[in-house]
């Protein structure tokens, strides 16, 4: 779907251009040596009709054909020719080159942008936006660089190599033919002018179209349930009508300033040098090549403009992505700051909240003092209601937020002070909805780290127990996975994403239960494989099916983001407060409470 | 070249736009000749020394004639031409719209949104390009090559025409060669790119477990890795791209060649002026074009026809639920009789319903509770007509629901969906959907029967807030309420709410519930709902599981069988006690 075109200003306009043109810098060589075969082709392209006159002017004229001087001449055309077919081929080609190196280094820094930002910044984007900040965004900037920018500047030094021939031929009649440039001036302002406004009129009424359209269809049940058909239909017509309207003048303006009118200047500068040698003749002799060489000049010289004009186009789409484009690149917000102590190590993996209050939007808080101690070994569980604040924990301690009140300590270090490395090898986090990558399942346990070897990742495979159904796979390990895994269940997932965690071997596990159905037999297989796990790490567990957790050394009762009870298994049960509910209505234990 | 057929209707609808476009297409290929033969003439007037005011005057006024006159010629054809082809996207477009207003739910079941819009956008740009550039290619490579040629052969030298022509198939050739060779280079660039659109959304959407692990520097290795991959496939597409101008330039220039030396020979031999060989040599430039064109068509036209095929697909399903012959054009009224002995989805073996029967008296309310996927939903979207082929009979009044016109039957019923869908337009706007003329005194009065009407007030433009993406954002349980308003606005004879209520808080849901009983004394209502309390003073209960009713009676009724209901209410009771942590 569309979306929204920012409003740029001319000076905005203009100064994305100028960023944009920076990215130019690093490819200066390769840009002055297409450059410089540009130029060559320019010559090329003048050259040419200049020995085509000196045989007009010199030797058909006269009827003097020394076989020689001709060969010779013959020769210089086609090596002109030839070389300049060469040579274009490669000027061509390497700017397209630039161009797709230009735009393969603006993606890469884009993602490695994304990679700098926080959770916060994908909360409030959707996924679809930034991928196409990423891909389709970049596509139109690239448009830009192959047609429009070298289009720009081949007509550029065409039109000087031109004048410059020109006036070296005949000032007179070249400084005549400086009064087309304003002409054509005035009709390129103009038309980027109009243009500007009727083109993106035009662009808007058809994202309003395809909007409508799009919402309609969605809708439909509800358009029909209510009999609106007809009305959204006239609404749909309306709609329809404005872009077809909005096309119309589009094609008027187009067919008013582009082609037909440049063509029509054409046709007035051929009359000026007609009548400039016309009259010239009468007291005065031409020769005839002149005449032929100045024509085929202007013949030349009208090619690429007429090029760049259909292109404008793209111009004005390629800013606009650029626009985005560097807003996403301009983003502050990053993923929370680290202090980077050296000394910092996680050894013990013991872990402190300490009145910890947190708020995602800055209104309301999610955690209210919040404080708590898991010591090392030992297995805290988070349990409540949707919404209690359970998640928030688990994002404040693998630091995707920045929090400001109270303090989480591990080992005795604000979590803070860690390098980011030392947390992400020493704390491994299993996800509600294990995200598998495109690849196989080997892939998806050694992820990217290349130093893990395959026994590694068998072993982290077995001691999860997922070996028992990747092992009945065709492929075993080298099994593909599509995207998402979506042929994988959510309990094989669930064990793949164990399995990868297990082999980085972290201190501190911090599991967040999957609420998705499972089957018994996986169900089984995963708490094995849970306790396992847990054995020897202090674990930090979101539990949403208590049975889970009754053996944890610390029970927490979420409700608002306040800890309303803590305890053991056996402790809460006794309180017979929430806990002891919870525990009653997981276990349908009806007839107790009625 | 058979889509033009198939679009024959369009360009006889439009006859005369096409008509006059093309001869006005016609006129300027002719009047292009011009140009080149007038600076022939002048040429061989300087040259042989004739050269006179009158004559010079004479034939650059004729130029400018012609020119301004190609001007104007130029801007009507585009118009004419082009202007009918955006036309023809307009009246698609309208025609798929008015057809996806009639297709049924089976049919979007089938389709997804995004195919349906691709052939809304991309299908009908292309047949839109069929009908503008395609025309214009094959009218304007036949005429301007044609007239050329002929104006090359007829007034200069057929000899030297047709020797400066050998080479020029030979572009056709190559052209299309190259063209063959970057359609698959192109694809597969298309494919390295789609790969990194790939990787890009799988990165973000994947973007916590990459974090988790700390492998940002790792995957935008990959990520560096592909577009290098989309870097070279495109290198490659230009290696082929960059060719088309020299190869161009290359037979142009060995044309131009052959002119000038056979050009020269001809003059010599006193059949031609040196003027003729300048005239000639502008012709040959002219050539260029229709040669570029042809190649060009082809490509249109093969596009255009899939696309055009594709639309005529979506455009001949046929209409699945319809009115019948002789359908009756009154509103339903009167108690509901359900019997339904099996029915099945289209394309689909498994059982959805079977054995329901209830009756429903005028006034009275039904409550239908059951398990995600019991057959509540289903029950409804037979009601409303969204489904057919069952087994059984339902019937509204004296009548058959099928025997009533599709729009009389739901004039009867305001339906408020599970998934509560609002319009990107003004909350009044969305309450007002079924009566785009209501007063704003009747939206007061359905927002406050939805008890939405204190929230609107607190919008930024109260009832002229936009909702939706660009505008406020809802709760889950204000845009139910608003759906609710919706529904009440119609004042149904029957009113569903099809677990319409489940993100509205206790309070509220009580408060509307007593509203709609105090109101809707006469009219009928059904409510389906996963929470008990939204049905527990219906004045019949069904309980359904598995496609089928299991307990059928009173919440009272219910209550004393202890089955399932009374399992279903006792959890819900403890369920909401820890909803409010614990406290009574």
């Amino acid at each position: 779907m569309e979306e929204k075109q920012p409003q740029l200003t001319g000076k905005d306009q203009w100064n994305i251009l100028k960023r944009l043109l920076t990215y130019l810098m690093p490819h200066k060589k390769i840009i002055a040596i297409a450059l410089f075969l540009l130029v060559l082709t320019v010559i090329g392209d003048i050259l040419g009709p200049y020995l085509i006159k000196t045989f007009m002017d010199d030797y058909l004229t006269p009827r003097n054909f020394p076989t020689g001087p001709l060969v010779g001449l013959a020769l210089g055309y086609i090596f002109i020719q030839v070389g300049n077919i060469v040579v274009s081929y490669f000027q061509l080609l390497k700017f397209q080159e630039i161009a797709l190196k230009i735009i393969q280094q603006m993606r890469i820094d884009l993602f490695s942008k994304v990679h700098k930002l926080g959770m916060r910044y994908f909360d409030k984007t959707p996924a679809g936006s930034i991928v196409s900040r990423v891909t389709n965004d970049t596509e139109a900037i690239k448009d830009m660089f192959v047609s429009v920018l070298v289009g720009f500047i081949q007509s550029g030094l065409l039109v000087i190599g031109v004048y410059i021939a020109m006036f070296i031929l005949n000032v007179k009649l070249a400084l005549i033919c400086t009064l087309l440039l304003p002409i054509l001036f005035v009709i390129i302002s103009s038309y980027r002018k109009y243009s500007s406004v009727v083109y993106q009129d035009l662009r808007e009424r058809l994202s309003q179209l395809n909007a409508k359209l799009a919402e309609s269809l969605q809708g439909m049940s509800i358009i029909q349930a209510f009999r609106q058909e007809d009305r959204l239909q006239d609404e749909f017509n309306t709609i329809n009508d404005s872009h077809w309207n909005a096309g119309k003048r589009n094609i008027k303006l187009d067919s008013l300033l582009l082609r037909p009118a440049i063509d029509l200047v054409y046709a007035l500068a051929i009359i000026l040098v007609l009548s400039y040698f016309g009259i010239t003749s009468l007291s005065n002799t031409i020769e005839v090549g002149v005449i032929y060489v100045f024509v085929t000049y202007i013949d030349r010289f009208f090619e690429p403009i007429n090029q760049v004009m259909q292109r404008l186009s793209i111009f004005q789409q390629a800013i606009v992505a650029s626009s985005r484009v560097f807003k996403l690149l301009d983003e502050e917000d990053l993923a929370p700051s680290q202090n980077n102590e050296e000394h910092a190590k996680i050894e013990q993996g013991k872990i402190e909240f300490q009145n910890i209050t947190f708020s995602y939007d800055g209104k309301t808080d999610v955690l209210k003092n919040i404080s708590f101690t898991a010591e090392p070994g030992q297995t805290v569980a988070l349990v409540g209601h949707t919404g209690s604040g359970k998640s928030s924990i688990i994002n404040l301690l693998m630091r995707f937020y920045e929090f400001e009140h109270g303090d989480i300590k591990v080992d005795g270090h604000s979590i803070k002070d860690f390098e980011t490395e030392e947390i992400r090898d020493k704390v491994g986090l299993v996800l509600q909805d294990p995200f598998l990558f495109y690849g196989d399942i080997e892939s998806n346990i050694r992820l990217h780290k290349s130093d893990m070897t395959d026994e590694e990742v068998i072993a982290a495979a077995e001691f999860v127990q997922a070996n028992n159904f990747i092992e009945k796979l065709p492929n075993t390990y080298k099994q593909k996975v599509t995207e998402r895994g979506s042929t994988f269940s959510s309990g094989q997932r669930q064990l793949v994403a164990f399995a990868r965690t297990i082999a980085t071997n972290p201190k501190i596990l911090v599991l967040d239960e999957a609420t998705a159905n499972i089957d018994t037999e996986t169900e089984v297989a995963i708490q094995n494989s849970l306790e396992k796990m847990r054995k020897g790490r202090t674990t930090i567990a979101i539990a949403h099916r208590l049975s889970t957790i009754q053996d944890a050394e610390l029970i927490l009762v979420l409700h608002h983001g306040e800890i309303v009870e803590r305890g053991t298994h056996q402790q809460l049960l006794k309180e017979k407060g929430l806990y002891h509910k919870m525990y009653l209505l997981q276990n349908s234990v009806v007839e107790e409470i009625a | 070249m058979k889509v033009f057929l198939d679009l024959g209707w369009f360009f006889k609808e439009r006859k005369k736009q096409y008509l006059f476009g093309i001869l006005v297409l016609m006129i300027v290929a002719f009047l292009q000749l011009i140009p080149p033969k007038i600076v022939g003439l002048v040429v061989d007037a300087v040259n042989e020394g004739t050269m006179t005011m009158t004559f010079l005057g004479k034939w650059l006024g004729i130029l400018a004639l012609a020119a301004v006159g190609m001007y104007i010629l130029r801007y009507y054809w585009r118009v004419m031409i082009f202007g009918s082809s955006i036309f023809l996207g307009r009246q698609l477009r309208e025609r798929l719209f008015h057809h996806f207003t009639r297709m049924s739910p089976s049919f979007y079941q089938k389709k997804r949104v995004g195919d349906l819009m691709a052939h809304a956008t991309n299908d009908l740009s292309a047949v839109q390009q069929t009908a503008g550039a395609g025309v214009l290619t094959l009218v304007d490579s036949v005429t301007t090559g044609g007239f050329v040629i002929a104006a090359m052969a007829i007034t200069i030298s057929w000899k030297l025409t047709l020797i400066a022509l050998i080479p020029l198939p030979l572009m056709a050739i190559l052209t299309s060669y190259y063209g063959k060779l970057l359609h698959q280079r192109f694809r597969y660039a298309q494919e390295s790119f789609s790969s990194l659109n790939d990787k890009a959304q799988e990165s973000i959407s994947g973007v916590k477990v990459i974090k988790t692990f700390g492998q940002e520097k790792e995957d935008t290795k990959d990520f560096v890795q592909l577009s290098q991959d989309v870097v070279d496939k495109n290198i490659r597409v230009a290696k082929v791209d960059a060719l088309f101008d020299p190869t161009i330039s290359l037979i142009v220039g060995i044309c131009f060649f052959l002119s000038i030396v056979f050009g020269t020979r001809f003059i010599l031999a006193g059949d031609m002026s040196i003027g003729d060989l300048f005239a000639f040599t502008s012709y040959l430039g002219l050539l260029v074009w229709p040669m570029l064109a042809f190649g060009w068509l082809f490509n249109i036209v093969e596009r255009g026809r899939a696309s055009y095929d594709r639309i005529n697909n979506i455009l001949d399903e046929k209409v699945d639920i319809d009115d019948k012959e002789g359908a009756l054009d009154q509103k339903p009224e009167g108690h509901l009789q359900f019997n339904v002995e099996e029915f099945k989805f289209p394309e689909d073996d498994r059982v959805a319903l079977h054995d329901v029967h209830f009756t429903l008296n005028r006034g009275e309310t039904l409550g239908i509770v059951g398990k995600t996927g019991s057959g509540k939903t289903v029950i409804l979207k037979l009601l409303l007509r969204e489904f057919e082929g069952y087994k059984g009979k339902i019937e509204y009044g004296e009548h058959a629901i099928d025997t009533y016109k599709k729009k009389r039957l739901r004039e009867a019923i305001g339906y408020v969906p599970q998934d509560h869908f609002l319009f990107s337009t003004t909350v009044g706007g969305n309450i007002a959907f079924a009566n785009a003329n209501a007063t704003m005194e009747q939206i007061y009065d359905a927002a406050k029967l939805a008890y939405i009407h204190e929230d609107i007030l607190q919008f930024t433009d109260g009832y002229n807030t936009v909702v939706g993406e660009r505008g406020v954002s809802l709760s889950g349980g204000q845009k139910q309420r608003i759906s609710i308003a919706r529904a009440l606005m119609m004042e149904p004879e029957l009113l569903i709410l099809d677990d319409s209520l489940s993100a509205v808080d206790a309070r509220t849901e009580e408060a509307i519930l007593e509203a709609l009983k105090e109101k809707r004394t006469d009219e009928t209502t059904i409510i389906t709902s996963h929470r008990l309390s939204a049905i527990q003073h219906a004045h019949q209960i069904i309980v359904m599981d598995d496609g089928t009713i299991v307990e059928k009676g009173s919440h009272e009724e219910l209550m004393k069988l202890k089955g399932t209901y009374y399992e279903m209410y006792q959890l819900q009771q403890l369920e909401s006690l820890v909803e409010k942590g614990g406290e009574q």
